[in-house]
């Protein structure tokens, strides 16, 4: 089956592994730019001499030795899975290669910054690259192995303590990823292509865990432990502010995302599950804020009534599911893109009213400013600092603990409503609408009730969001927000929970970390929408029922990576439905 | 002798100018397996969609259990029809079991808050719904393949699981479209014994079919349709030898159409082979 | 009454350039079944190269010689938009094109996102709105009390006379009946020897130059571009075409016409004025989407079952 080719050759790609991983370590120490920029020394004593301080390698180069090592070790020694390892970590080093590569090259100095200017000479992106490649072409001689499958029948407290061990890991690369780089802006000039360079080595080491087996066994051993996860889960979420990411700028960043987190676990109701697309979908968290506003004692609101909080809270959320109904009735008549059309008309309506100040409700350019801070029951404010066992922790840490809860609520909402006769139904629509009618499903009740359950998910958040920024302005709610959420759900994986938890933290800490790139955010974002349809459809994380349906195009995926080589043996096609 | 449990009289149906069925009328006794038989373009599959409430037929009523239809299918399912459709459309992306489970949806008494708490009554709710998905894939001869996606079933087995999933809706009339279109002999005898099992659990059956021996060894009453007209109805030996059915729609020597029906079957199965998975 | 008849010329004038927008959206949408989200900034990027072709091209002479220098323009605009529409046709959207319909509509977004912004980094000056030519066409024709603009007379012709070359078009020559056998059915188009590809490449192509000529004419009338006025104008386009019926070539400019009425009307005379006129237009599509979805010139759909 296989034709005999330079690649085939097991020997050969023992020597391309290990002769990758080599050069990534080389490259970690080698200096990387020929001349000292602008802002200052980049990055992290890059411009150094070979060997003048390897020992003191600190930011990328420091990630790149590790995945260099790694990357060795398991190039020598018989790992299991070992070709898809080697790609994991093969693709990890040629990203932070290329980040810098890129970066320094466009800095100043063009191709002579990362080659040879002057009589210096600067390899290290060079050689990151052509490692990364090597690892890579070490790989595709044969088909990848299967991924290892892990016992997972352990005896409990051993699988207690690894959950426990994976969760605190989690939590650990968390604060790296959220700190990396630093804060964006002037601060730390350089910010953006570190964060990048450590999201590419955190990336590597990923793909590189997922190929031995281990985020599968890690999953496997949580749903067998499912209640046990999600308290140490939900611990560790509320322990980050006792690690470095606990400064008032991360706690702020990080319950940021953590509010549009779970406005897009919202959408993946009405998008992941019942398979309508909603474009307007921000509206409803406009909504949720508005009201909270006007009844939180805003200084501009005219009703000039402070309710407690919990009923704020509710009363948004309810009325932002009666406008969910409302925008969800033309789905008894409208179908498909239309519908998504209708959603976008919505979103508009929504988005003119409030910025013409509609019943002096949204304050219109003036925005509703002064939203009061909300109180824990000793009178102490949320955006106040405090100090907890013996930490003191910065002040906007009683907002991201809100905000913990709230993402763990709505996640425990969304799991509920899947995995019931409800989430069935909605399902079944997005597979075959009209086959679930003849299934005695409503489908106008059931997508109805889809818009409202979303919208009110929203409405909740925007309340939490209203008093977390304290200010509401139309300009949140715009049609790109909905845009980015819309993406979010899909670059995570539709239906999928931890893929728009992921999804949302990606799309809203990239434009923090990259303000110098500010100018090309939304240029960026457009063209990664276009790619990630064209190339991974199902997202990063893909809801289970997708997965099956990815093995499939996983291979084929391959084949067509392979085919411009034309020398690509064709891989087996995993079993399809076959013909009678 | 009770009163029948199906009663289509007189149905027609018209789209613009074209009458696609005038004055079908059809009787379904309790625990009979009626069969429909015609040439491509009778009116079968119309004939269906009116009995299910995908059509509001032009004329004519439908009356199950001596009651009228309502006009949407979901409420036609609820009041107890089920259906397969003719190129087989499951949702492909669950599993055997959650198919089924859909079926149970109609069903099933549980609100949306009930849901977020999942209270011991929800999950009792649930449990049993798992529990009669798995004993009605078992019944249709696919229980093992219960956490299997849809789409990576054999096609045998995908038509299998559409019948398993209608009769989760707990039916008392079934309507067959093309059950056992594309299937080998093996898989066409054993479409056949299931569907007598169905009609020992009391639910009565109607059945479209191409293959007219099928129809013949299985039905106790066959009716035929050309061009939207009721031709001939009444016991297979009395169809069989109907002189009007063999020239009007065979129009041809028996076996020569027994060949061509063959095929055209053939190529419905091809083509419902890409069913599932659009 | 003058009030209202000058609203009416208004509206007509907003209307054509909509119209002859949604002439793009009726036709891929009736083709491909796709909501091409980004043929508003197509319509856009028409107008900016129209003015890149005034700024940097045509030499300084001429430039206030209308009849040399509107048609350079218009060619220009419509090139531009003709190119940038059959490169983005074939990047993003042919590879997707037996993809789930969930993944070209939000590869649309995308685009539309992408186009816009691309304009706004690398257009110099484009962060802020622009000055459109006007040193030519200027004017207005007095009919009694009522004023009709020069350039607004033209996007008024210019729609009506390229609506109608286009149905002749399409209802007479070869290509215009393979696209309208390819967006009845592909397949049986195919077996009957005709390129879908092809087709459907033609039919952006046209789509794109009269959304570049309605640019580069509503530069002329409006004296003033921004890298927003696509969204906007693609979103009554939509309606438009929406409201004509989505297939339907006359359906889509009459459309226009009565979006463009709607607007005005609104904005003089229902409550909230020219702050909410865009409602009603939204307004409109939700309803026509609801109670009339095959718009008022389109056939009804069958159920297939």
């Amino acid at each position: 089956m296989s034709e005999k080719t330079f690649f085939t050759n097991p020997a050969v790609s023992r020597v391309l592994g290990v002769a990758g991983a080599v050069l990534a370590v080389i490259a970690a120490m080698l200096p990387w730019s020929t001349f000292l920029l602008n802002k200052g020394a980049y990055p992290d004593k890059a411009t150094l001499q070979f060997f003048d301080a390897p020992f003191e390698l600190t930011g990328f180069r420091w990630e790149l030795l590790i995945i260099g090592v790694v990357a060795l070790v398991c190039a020598v020694a018989k790992v299991p899975a070992q070709r898809r390892v080697l790609r994991g970590l093969g693709a990890g080093i040629f990203a932070i290669g290329l980040i810098n590569f890129g970066f320094i090259a466009s800095a100043g100095g063009g191709l002579g910054a990362v080659t040879a200017l002057d009589g210096t000479f600067a390899f290290g992106s060079v050689a990151a690259l052509v490692a990364g490649v090597l690892l890579v072409l070490a790989t595709i001689g044969q088909p990848l192995e299967e991924i290892p499958r892990w016992s997972t029948k352990l005896p409990t407290p051993v699988a207690y303590l690894g959950l426990v061990v994976s969760f605190a890991a989690l939590l650990y690369v968390v604060s790296l990823t959220l700190t990396a780089g630093g804060q964006g802006g002037a601060a730390s000039p350089y910010s953006g292509p570190m964060f990048l360079s450590f999201l590419g080595f955190a990336g590597g080491m990923f793909a590189g865990a997922a190929g031995l087996g281990v985020l599968k066994w890690i999953s496997r051993l949580s749903e067998q432990h499912r209640v046990f996860s999600i308290v140490v889960l939900l611990l560790c979420a509320l322990s980050l502010p006792f690690t470095d990411a606990g400064s008032e700028y991360w706690m702020t960043v990080a319950a940021n995302i953590g509010v549009y987190a779970a406005t897009a676990i919202g959408l993946n109701i009405v998008v992941g599950l019942a398979g309508l697309l909603d474009l307007g979908y921000v509206a409803f968290l406009g909504i949720g804020a508005f009201v909270a506003a006007n009844l939180s004692g805003a200084a501009a609101s005219q009703l000039g009534i402070h309710l407690p909080f919990y009923l704020v809270v509710i009363i948004s959320a309810a009325i932002a599911g009666i406008f969910g109904a409302i925008v969800g009735s033309p789905t008894l008549r409208v179908r498909g893109d239309y519908l998504a059309i209708v959603t976008l008309a919505f979103g508009e309506i929504f988005q003119i009213a409030a910025r013409n100040n509609i019943g002096g409700l949204t304050g219109g350019s003036n925005a509703m400013p002064n939203i009061p801070a909300l109180e824990w029951f000793d009178g102490t404010a949320f955006n106040e600092s405090i100090t907890l066992f013996g930490a003191k922790l910065p002040s906007g840490v009683l907002y991201y603990f809100l905000i913990v809860l709230l993402i763990a609520a709505v996640m425990t909402v969304f799991a509920n409503l899947k995995n019931s006769r409800m989430g069935r139904a909605w399902i079944a629509i997005r597979e075959d609408e009209d086959a679930a009618r003849a299934m005695g499903i409503k489908t106008g009740q059931a997508k109805i009730l889809a818009f409202l359950c979303g919208a009110v998910l929203a409405g909740i958040a925007g309340a939490v969001f209203a008093h977390k920024t304290s200010t509401v302005s139309y300009e949140s709610f715009l049609f790109m927000e909905s845009v980015t959420l819309l993406a979010a759900v899909i670059l995570g994986g539709m239906g999928s929970i931890p893929g728009a938890v992921l999804g949302a933290s990606l799309l809203f800490v990239l434009p923090e970390k990259l303000r110098e790139f500010s100018d090309y955010r939304l240029l960026i974002f457009g063209l990664a929408l276009i790619l990630i349809m064209r190339f991974r459809p199902q997202g990063l994380i893909p809801d289970a029922h997708r997965r099956a349906e990815l093995a499939g195009e996983d291979a084929e995926g391959h084949t067509l990576q392979d085919k411009p080589g034309g020398d690509e043996p064709e891989q087996p096609k995993p079993q399809e439905v076959p013909a009678r | 002798m009770t009163a029948p449990i199906l009663r289509a009289q007189d149905v027609t149906m018209v789209f613009g100018g074209l009458t696609a069925l005038s004055e079908v009328s059809l009787t379904l006794d309790r625990g009979q397996i009626v069969g429909l038989i015609g040439p491509n373009g009778a009116g079968k599959t119309t004939f269906f969609n009116c009995l299910t409430g995908l059509y509001t037929p032009t004329n004519g009523q439908v009356l199950l259990d001596g009651t009228q239809l309502p006009s949407d299918p979901a409420h036609v399912t609820i009041a107890g029809i089920a259906r397969t459709f003719q190129n087989i459309r499951l949702f492909p992306n669950m599993t055997a079991v959650e198919n089924v489970m859909v079926g149970r949806h109609a069903r099933m008494k549980q609100g949306p808050i009930a849901t977020i708490f999942r209270g011991p009554r929800f999950r009792k709710g649930e449990t049993d719904a798992r529990t009669r998905a798995k004993e009605l894939l078992d019944f249709a001869g696919i229980g093992r393949s219960g956490d299997e996606l849809a789409r990576n079933l054999p096609y045998g087995d995908q038509r299998r699981l559409e019948i398993a999933r209608a009769l989760a809706t707990d039916p008392k009339v079934l309507l067959l479209d093309e059950p056992t279109a594309g299937m080998n002999p093996q898989e066409t005898e054993a479409t056949r014994q299931l569907i007598f099992k169905i009609r020992d659990l009391g639910i009565s059956v109607v059945v479209i079919e191409h293959d007219t021996k099928f129809i013949f060894s299985l039905c106790d009453h066959v009716s035929v349709l050309v061009q939207g007209k009721l031709l001939v109805e009444g016991t297979p030996e009395a169809v069989r030898t109907d002189p009007r059915v063999i020239e009007a729609y065979l129009g041809k020597p028996p076996e020569e159409v027994q060949a061509e029906v063959q095929h055209a079957a053939e190529l419905v199965g091809e083509h419902g082979d890409k069913g599932v998975g659009q | 009454m003058t009030t209202l008849l000058q609203q009416l010329v208004y509206g007509l004038i907003l209307g054509g350039t909509v119209g002859l927008i949604a002439l793009g959206y009726t036709m891929v949408y009736g083709i491909v079944q796709l909501i091409n989200f980004a043929h508003g900034e197509i319509f856009m990027v028409g107008a900016f190269g129209a003015l890149a072709t005034f700024t940097w091209v045509i030499p300084e002479g001429v430039k206030g010689t209308w009849y040399i220098t509107l048609p350079l323009m218009v060619i220009a605009g419509a090139v531009v938009s003709m190119v940038i529409a059959l490169i983005i046709e074939r990047l993003a959207y042919k590879p997707l094109r037996n993809a789930p319909r969930l993944a070209p509509l939000i590869t649309a977004l995308g685009v539309s996102v992408a186009l816009k912004e691309a304009v706004r980094i690398w257009y110099p000056g484009a962060t802020a709105p622009l000055p459109f030519p006007k040193e030519f066409l200027t004017g207005s024709i007095e009919l009694g009390s009522i004023l009709i603009p020069k350039t607004g007379l033209l996007i008024i012709v210019v729609a009506v006379v390229l609506t109608v070359l286009l149905q002749v078009y399409i209802n007479t020559s070869r290509m215009g009946r393979a696209m309208r056998a390819t967006a009845q059915d592909p397949d049986t188009a195919r077996l009957m020897g005709i390129n879908p590809d092809r087709t459907i490449v033609l039919t952006f192509a046209i789509g794109a130059v009269l959304a570049g000529v309605a640019g580069v004419l509503y530069g002329v009338h409006i004296n003033n571009i921004s890298i927003d006025i696509g969204f906007q104008n693609g979103i009554f386009a939509f309606t438009a075409a929406v409201l004509g019926g989505i297939g339907s070539i006359r359906g889509a400019v009459i459309g226009g016409f009565v979006i463009g009425l709607v607007k005005t009307i609104a904005g003089q005379y229902f409550p909230g004025g020219t702050q909410y006129d865009y409602v009603w237009i939204f307004v409109v599509l939700i309803a026509v989407l609801v109670f009339r979805p095959q718009g008022l010139f389109g056939e009804t759909e069958r159920v297939r079952a």
